[in-house]
Protein backbone atom coordinates (compact mmCIF):
# COMPACT_ATOMS: atom_id res chain seq x y z
CA UNK A 1 0.00 0.00 0.00
CA UNK A 2 2.73 2.42 0.69
CA UNK A 3 4.56 1.37 -2.41
CA UNK A 4 1.68 2.48 -4.23
CA UNK A 5 1.32 5.90 -2.25
CA UNK A 6 5.27 5.97 -3.14
CA UNK A 7 4.50 5.60 -7.09
CA UNK A 8 1.84 7.51 -7.03
CA UNK A 9 2.30 10.91 -5.14
CA UNK A 10 4.70 12.07 -7.90
CA UNK A 11 1.92 12.07 -10.48
CA UNK A 12 -0.39 15.19 -9.16
CA UNK A 13 -0.95 15.15 -5.59
CA UNK A 14 2.81 16.24 -5.44
CA UNK A 15 3.27 16.85 -8.84
CA UNK A 16 7.47 18.22 -9.01
CA UNK A 17 6.45 21.20 -11.94
CA UNK A 18 3.11 21.94 -11.22
CA UNK A 19 2.16 21.37 -7.68
CA UNK A 20 5.67 21.43 -5.56
CA UNK A 21 6.66 24.15 -8.27
CA UNK A 22 10.46 23.13 -8.74
CA UNK A 23 12.59 22.09 -11.76
CA UNK A 24 11.16 25.03 -13.66
CA UNK A 25 14.15 25.40 -15.75
CA UNK A 26 14.13 23.07 -18.23
CA UNK A 27 10.18 22.92 -17.95
CA UNK A 28 9.97 26.64 -19.19
CA UNK A 29 13.22 26.05 -21.78
CA UNK A 30 12.15 22.86 -23.35
CA UNK A 31 8.38 22.70 -23.39
CA UNK A 32 8.17 24.66 -26.34
CA UNK A 33 7.41 21.31 -29.12
CA UNK A 34 6.22 17.78 -27.80
CA UNK A 35 9.47 16.12 -29.34
CA UNK A 36 12.01 18.48 -27.48
CA UNK A 37 9.23 17.82 -23.96
CA UNK A 38 9.33 14.13 -24.38
CA UNK A 39 13.17 13.85 -24.72
CA UNK A 40 14.16 15.78 -21.61
CA UNK A 41 11.35 13.72 -19.68
CA UNK A 42 13.22 10.76 -20.57
CA UNK A 43 16.53 11.99 -19.93
CA UNK A 44 15.35 13.40 -16.83
CA UNK A 45 13.53 10.10 -16.03
CA UNK A 46 17.00 8.20 -16.47
CA UNK A 47 18.75 10.09 -14.40
CA UNK A 48 15.93 10.41 -11.34
CA UNK A 49 15.31 6.65 -10.91
CA UNK A 50 19.37 5.40 -11.26
CA UNK A 51 20.16 8.40 -8.63
CA UNK A 52 17.22 7.22 -6.32
CA UNK A 53 18.74 3.60 -6.65
CA UNK A 54 21.91 4.70 -6.08
CA UNK A 55 21.11 6.73 -3.47
CA UNK A 56 18.79 4.28 -1.61
CA UNK A 57 21.17 1.32 -2.00
CA UNK A 58 24.52 3.65 -0.52
CA UNK A 59 22.40 5.59 2.23
CA UNK A 60 23.77 3.67 5.19
CA UNK A 61 27.61 3.96 4.22
CA UNK A 62 27.41 7.80 2.98
CA UNK A 63 28.44 9.55 6.25
CA UNK A 64 25.66 12.47 7.02
CA UNK A 65 28.12 15.29 6.75
CA UNK A 66 28.99 14.89 2.75
CA UNK A 67 25.89 13.34 1.34
CA UNK A 68 25.15 16.25 -0.68
CA UNK A 69 28.56 16.10 -2.54
CA UNK A 70 28.21 12.53 -2.98
CA UNK A 71 24.74 13.30 -4.11
CA UNK A 72 25.89 15.85 -6.69
CA UNK A 73 28.75 13.44 -8.02
CA UNK A 74 26.16 10.04 -8.47
CA UNK A 75 23.61 12.62 -10.26
CA UNK A 76 26.47 14.31 -12.16
CA UNK A 77 27.37 10.58 -13.52
CA UNK A 78 24.29 9.94 -14.48
CA UNK A 79 23.94 13.56 -16.50
CA UNK A 80 27.00 12.71 -18.25
CA UNK A 81 25.61 9.11 -18.94
CA UNK A 82 22.90 10.29 -20.06
CA UNK A 83 24.57 12.91 -22.50
CA UNK A 84 27.38 10.73 -24.04
CA UNK A 85 24.65 7.80 -25.06
CA UNK A 86 22.03 10.35 -26.35
CA UNK A 87 24.82 11.95 -28.38
CA UNK A 88 25.69 8.62 -29.59
CA UNK A 89 22.53 6.94 -30.37
CA UNK A 90 19.94 10.43 -30.89
CA UNK A 91 22.68 13.02 -31.84
CA UNK A 92 19.25 15.01 -33.63
CA UNK A 93 17.63 15.27 -30.02
CA UNK A 94 20.87 15.94 -28.15
CA UNK A 95 20.94 19.00 -30.41
CA UNK A 96 17.20 20.12 -30.11
CA UNK A 97 17.99 20.18 -26.30
CA UNK A 98 21.58 21.26 -26.29
CA UNK A 99 22.69 22.62 -23.40
CA UNK A 100 19.74 21.85 -20.97
CA UNK A 101 20.85 18.06 -21.03
CA UNK A 102 23.99 18.82 -19.06
CA UNK A 103 21.64 21.51 -17.07
CA UNK A 104 19.96 18.31 -15.95
CA UNK A 105 22.72 18.40 -12.78
CA UNK A 106 20.99 21.41 -11.46
CA UNK A 107 17.19 20.18 -11.86
CA UNK A 108 16.31 20.13 -8.16
CA UNK A 109 13.99 18.08 -8.44
CA UNK A 110 16.37 14.92 -8.61
CA UNK A 111 18.55 16.18 -5.68
CA UNK A 112 15.53 17.04 -3.82
CA UNK A 113 13.98 13.59 -4.31
CA UNK A 114 17.17 12.12 -3.32
CA UNK A 115 17.93 14.52 -0.42
CA UNK A 116 14.14 14.19 0.94
CA UNK A 117 13.08 10.64 -0.20
CA UNK A 118 15.77 8.27 -1.43
CA UNK A 119 18.26 9.13 1.85
CA UNK A 120 15.44 7.77 4.31
CA UNK A 121 14.14 5.15 2.20
CA UNK A 122 14.75 1.44 1.08
CA UNK A 123 15.87 0.49 -2.57
CA UNK A 124 12.12 -0.13 -3.55
CA UNK A 125 10.10 2.23 -2.54
CA UNK A 126 13.32 4.64 -3.80
CA UNK A 127 12.89 3.57 -7.17
CA UNK A 128 8.98 3.93 -7.59
CA UNK A 129 9.23 7.23 -6.17
CA UNK A 130 11.88 8.01 -8.73
CA UNK A 131 9.60 6.86 -11.55
CA UNK A 132 6.17 8.45 -10.33
CA UNK A 133 8.43 11.67 -10.03
CA UNK A 134 9.55 11.60 -13.50
CA UNK A 135 6.17 10.01 -14.86
CA UNK A 136 4.85 13.26 -13.47
CA UNK A 137 7.49 15.52 -14.53
CA UNK A 138 6.69 14.51 -18.10
CA UNK A 139 2.91 14.73 -17.71
CA UNK A 140 3.35 18.23 -16.67
CA UNK A 141 5.99 19.15 -19.45
CA UNK A 142 3.96 17.06 -21.99
CA UNK A 143 1.15 19.10 -21.13
CA UNK A 144 2.66 22.41 -21.11
CA UNK A 145 4.52 21.64 -24.15
CA UNK A 146 1.38 20.09 -25.98
CA UNK A 147 -0.82 23.41 -25.39
CA UNK A 148 2.44 25.30 -26.60
CA UNK A 149 2.93 24.12 -29.83
CA UNK A 150 -0.78 23.68 -31.08
CA UNK A 151 -1.02 27.60 -30.26
CA UNK A 152 2.52 28.44 -30.90
CA UNK A 153 3.30 26.67 -34.03
CA UNK A 154 0.05 25.16 -35.09
CA UNK A 155 0.95 21.48 -34.92
CA UNK A 156 1.51 18.54 -32.46
CA UNK A 157 4.49 16.53 -32.96
CA UNK A 158 5.68 18.27 -35.54
CA UNK A 159 2.16 17.39 -37.43
CA UNK A 160 1.06 20.70 -39.18
CA UNK A 161 -2.40 21.01 -38.16
CA UNK A 162 -3.47 24.72 -39.23
CA UNK A 163 -1.80 26.88 -41.07
CA UNK A 164 1.16 28.33 -38.95
CA UNK A 165 -0.45 31.90 -39.92
CA UNK A 166 -2.42 32.04 -37.65
CA UNK A 167 -0.17 30.46 -34.37
CA UNK A 168 0.25 33.05 -31.95
CA UNK A 169 4.00 33.02 -31.69
CA UNK A 170 4.18 34.32 -28.33
CA UNK A 171 3.12 30.86 -27.17
CA UNK A 172 6.41 29.19 -28.01
CA UNK A 173 8.46 31.78 -26.39
CA UNK A 174 9.47 32.38 -22.65
CA UNK A 175 6.17 34.24 -21.82
CA UNK A 176 4.25 31.49 -23.50
CA UNK A 177 5.63 28.99 -21.03
CA UNK A 178 4.80 30.84 -18.15
CA UNK A 179 1.40 31.49 -19.49
CA UNK A 180 0.82 28.22 -20.00
CA UNK A 181 2.06 26.75 -16.51
CA UNK A 182 0.03 29.50 -14.47
CA UNK A 183 -3.60 28.08 -16.38
CA UNK A 184 -2.21 24.82 -15.41
CA UNK A 185 -1.62 25.64 -12.11
CA UNK A 186 -5.19 27.28 -11.62
CA UNK A 187 -7.04 24.54 -13.45
CA UNK A 188 -5.41 21.77 -10.85
CA UNK A 189 -6.37 24.11 -7.89
CA UNK A 190 -9.52 24.38 -9.00
CA UNK A 191 -10.11 20.68 -9.14
CA UNK A 192 -8.39 20.05 -5.99
CA UNK A 193 -10.95 22.25 -4.07
CA UNK A 194 -13.74 20.59 -6.39
CA UNK A 195 -12.42 16.88 -4.77
CA UNK A 196 -12.34 18.41 -1.41
CA UNK B 1 41.43 15.66 12.06
CA UNK B 2 41.12 12.14 11.86
CA UNK B 3 37.40 12.79 11.06
CA UNK B 4 38.02 15.31 8.36
CA UNK B 5 40.42 12.29 6.52
CA UNK B 6 37.86 9.97 6.65
CA UNK B 7 35.40 12.00 5.27
CA UNK B 8 37.88 13.23 2.50
CA UNK B 9 38.86 9.41 2.05
CA UNK B 10 34.71 8.56 1.49
CA UNK B 11 34.56 11.18 -0.97
CA UNK B 12 37.41 10.06 -2.76
CA UNK B 13 36.00 6.42 -3.30
CA UNK B 14 33.02 7.95 -4.73
CA UNK B 15 34.76 10.11 -7.29
CA UNK B 16 37.02 7.29 -8.42
CA UNK B 17 33.92 5.01 -8.53
CA UNK B 18 31.95 7.72 -10.51
CA UNK B 19 35.52 8.30 -13.13
CA UNK B 20 35.37 4.76 -13.65
CA UNK B 21 32.12 4.42 -14.95
CA UNK B 22 32.10 7.56 -16.91
CA UNK B 23 35.71 6.53 -18.66
CA UNK B 24 33.70 3.10 -19.44
CA UNK B 25 30.94 4.96 -20.90
CA UNK B 26 32.99 7.53 -22.83
CA UNK B 27 35.11 4.78 -24.62
CA UNK B 28 31.93 2.77 -25.44
CA UNK B 29 30.01 5.86 -27.25
CA UNK B 30 33.22 7.97 -28.39
CA UNK B 31 33.30 6.37 -31.66
CA UNK B 32 29.87 6.65 -32.23
CA UNK B 33 29.87 10.39 -31.97
CA UNK B 34 32.57 11.21 -33.64
CA UNK B 35 30.85 9.06 -36.66
CA UNK B 36 27.84 10.61 -36.38
CA UNK B 37 29.27 14.18 -36.27
CA UNK B 38 31.45 13.46 -39.40
CA UNK B 39 28.48 12.66 -41.17
CA UNK B 40 26.19 14.87 -39.93
CA UNK B 41 29.06 17.43 -41.35
CA UNK B 42 29.14 15.42 -45.01
CA UNK B 43 25.20 15.10 -44.90
CA UNK B 44 25.23 18.80 -44.62
CA UNK B 45 28.04 19.30 -47.64
CA UNK B 46 25.90 17.05 -50.19
CA UNK B 47 22.94 18.87 -48.62
CA UNK B 48 24.19 22.64 -50.75
CA UNK B 49 25.98 20.87 -53.23
CA UNK B 50 23.91 17.85 -54.42
CA UNK B 51 26.50 17.00 -57.64
CA UNK B 52 29.30 16.46 -55.17
CA UNK B 53 30.47 12.75 -54.50
CA UNK B 54 33.27 13.43 -52.59
CA UNK B 55 34.99 16.58 -50.79
CA UNK B 56 38.27 17.89 -50.71
CA UNK B 57 39.44 21.24 -47.92
CA UNK B 58 40.97 23.95 -49.67
CA UNK B 59 42.69 26.91 -48.12
CA UNK B 60 41.06 30.47 -49.23
CA UNK B 61 43.56 32.86 -46.96
CA UNK B 62 43.28 31.77 -43.14
CA UNK B 63 39.49 30.15 -44.10
CA UNK B 64 38.81 26.65 -44.95
CA UNK B 65 36.63 25.66 -47.95
CA UNK B 66 34.98 22.52 -49.56
CA UNK B 67 35.67 21.55 -52.41
CA UNK B 68 33.47 19.01 -54.57
CA UNK B 69 34.79 16.54 -56.40
CA UNK B 70 31.98 13.87 -58.68
CA UNK B 71 34.79 11.82 -60.38
CA UNK B 72 38.14 14.04 -61.33
CA UNK B 73 35.35 17.13 -62.23
CA UNK B 74 35.38 19.62 -59.53
CA UNK B 75 31.50 20.01 -59.89
CA UNK B 76 31.66 23.22 -57.20
CA UNK B 77 32.73 24.53 -54.13
CA UNK B 78 31.09 24.92 -50.45
CA UNK B 79 32.26 27.97 -48.46
CA UNK B 80 31.63 28.35 -44.63
CA UNK B 81 30.03 31.86 -43.33
CA UNK B 82 29.45 33.26 -39.99
CA UNK B 83 27.91 36.94 -40.20
CA UNK B 84 26.31 37.93 -36.65
CA UNK B 85 22.53 37.39 -36.38
CA UNK B 86 20.10 38.76 -33.57
CA UNK B 87 21.27 37.14 -30.55
CA UNK B 88 24.12 34.46 -32.06
CA UNK B 89 26.49 33.91 -34.99
CA UNK B 90 24.42 32.23 -37.53
CA UNK B 91 26.96 29.63 -39.27
CA UNK B 92 26.07 28.73 -42.46
CA UNK B 93 27.33 26.39 -45.49
CA UNK B 94 26.86 28.25 -48.85
CA UNK B 95 27.33 25.67 -52.04
CA UNK B 96 28.54 27.67 -55.12
CA UNK B 97 28.30 25.27 -58.40
CA UNK B 98 30.48 25.63 -61.49
CA UNK B 99 28.46 27.95 -63.26
CA UNK B 100 29.35 30.23 -60.08
CA UNK B 101 25.65 30.22 -59.07
CA UNK B 102 25.03 29.40 -55.68
CA UNK B 103 23.70 25.75 -55.43
CA UNK B 104 22.26 25.64 -51.94
CA UNK B 105 22.29 26.99 -48.39
CA UNK B 106 22.37 25.24 -44.78
CA UNK B 107 22.60 26.76 -41.59
CA UNK B 108 24.52 24.76 -39.21
CA UNK B 109 23.99 26.20 -36.25
CA UNK B 110 22.26 29.49 -34.93
CA UNK B 111 20.99 30.55 -31.58
CA UNK B 112 18.62 33.14 -32.42
CA UNK B 113 14.81 33.66 -31.34
CA UNK B 114 12.66 30.74 -31.56
CA UNK B 115 9.61 31.11 -33.19
CA UNK B 116 11.15 34.19 -35.20
CA UNK B 117 14.67 34.20 -36.49
CA UNK B 118 14.96 30.22 -36.19
CA UNK B 119 12.71 30.38 -39.16
CA UNK B 120 15.74 31.46 -41.44
CA UNK B 121 16.89 28.02 -41.59
CA UNK B 122 13.43 27.07 -43.29
CA UNK B 123 13.46 26.35 -47.27
CA UNK B 124 11.06 28.95 -48.20
CA UNK B 125 13.34 31.28 -47.22
CA UNK B 126 16.91 30.07 -48.36
CA UNK B 127 15.34 28.72 -51.45
CA UNK B 128 15.72 32.44 -52.45
CA UNK B 129 19.27 32.29 -52.76
CA UNK B 130 19.19 29.66 -55.22
CA UNK B 131 21.30 30.52 -58.70
CA UNK B 132 22.05 33.67 -57.23
CA UNK B 133 25.75 35.02 -58.43
CA UNK B 134 28.34 37.45 -57.45
CA UNK B 135 27.39 40.80 -58.10
CA UNK B 136 23.91 40.11 -57.87
CA UNK B 137 22.05 42.60 -55.66
CA UNK B 138 21.38 40.23 -52.22
CA UNK B 139 19.80 42.60 -49.85
CA UNK B 140 16.83 41.74 -47.44
CA UNK B 141 13.16 43.58 -47.74
CA UNK B 142 14.91 44.10 -51.14
CA UNK B 143 16.03 41.64 -53.02
CA UNK B 144 15.01 38.76 -50.39
CA UNK B 145 11.76 38.47 -48.51
CA UNK B 146 12.85 38.76 -45.19
CA UNK B 147 11.31 36.60 -42.49
CA UNK B 148 8.51 38.44 -40.93
CA UNK B 149 10.00 39.90 -37.76
CA UNK B 150 13.54 38.72 -37.91
CA UNK B 151 14.78 41.17 -40.09
CA UNK B 152 18.62 41.14 -38.67
CA UNK B 153 18.68 37.54 -38.62
CA UNK B 154 17.60 37.44 -42.61
CA UNK B 155 19.86 40.64 -43.30
CA UNK B 156 22.51 38.36 -41.58
CA UNK B 157 21.89 35.28 -44.19
CA UNK B 158 22.45 37.66 -46.74
CA UNK B 159 25.75 39.17 -45.85
CA UNK B 160 26.68 35.15 -45.33
CA UNK B 161 25.66 34.65 -48.58
CA UNK B 162 27.58 37.33 -49.91
CA UNK B 163 30.33 36.59 -48.03
CA UNK B 164 30.60 33.14 -49.50
CA UNK B 165 29.94 34.52 -53.26
CA UNK B 166 32.95 37.13 -52.60
CA UNK B 167 35.40 34.00 -51.39
CA UNK B 168 34.76 32.49 -54.20
CA UNK B 169 35.44 35.16 -56.35
CA UNK B 170 38.46 35.99 -54.53
CA UNK B 171 39.09 32.11 -54.87
CA UNK B 172 38.79 32.53 -58.51
CA UNK B 173 41.12 35.26 -59.12
CA UNK B 174 43.99 33.36 -57.25
CA UNK B 175 43.57 30.39 -59.41
CA UNK B 176 43.44 32.18 -62.76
Amino acid sequence: MTLWKDFNQGLIKENPVLRLMIGLCPTLAVSNTVINALGMSAATAFVIICSNIVVALLRKIVPDEIRIPIFIIIISTFVTIADYIMQAFTPDLHHALGVFIPLIVVNCIILGRAEAFAYKNPVLNSALDGIGMSLGFALALGSIAVVREFLGAGSILGVTLYNPAFAATIMVLPPGAFITIGFLMAFLNKMEKKVQ
Amino acid sequence: MGKILKLGFVLMIFCIVSAGALAYVYIFTQPKIELNGKKAFENSLTSVLPDAKSFNVIKIGSKEAYQGLSGKDIVGTVFFASPRGYSSNINMLVGIDSNAKVSGIKIVSQNETPGLGTNTTKKSFLDQFLGKMAGDQIEAKKDIDAITGATISSRAVCRGVREALNDFEKNKKVKQ
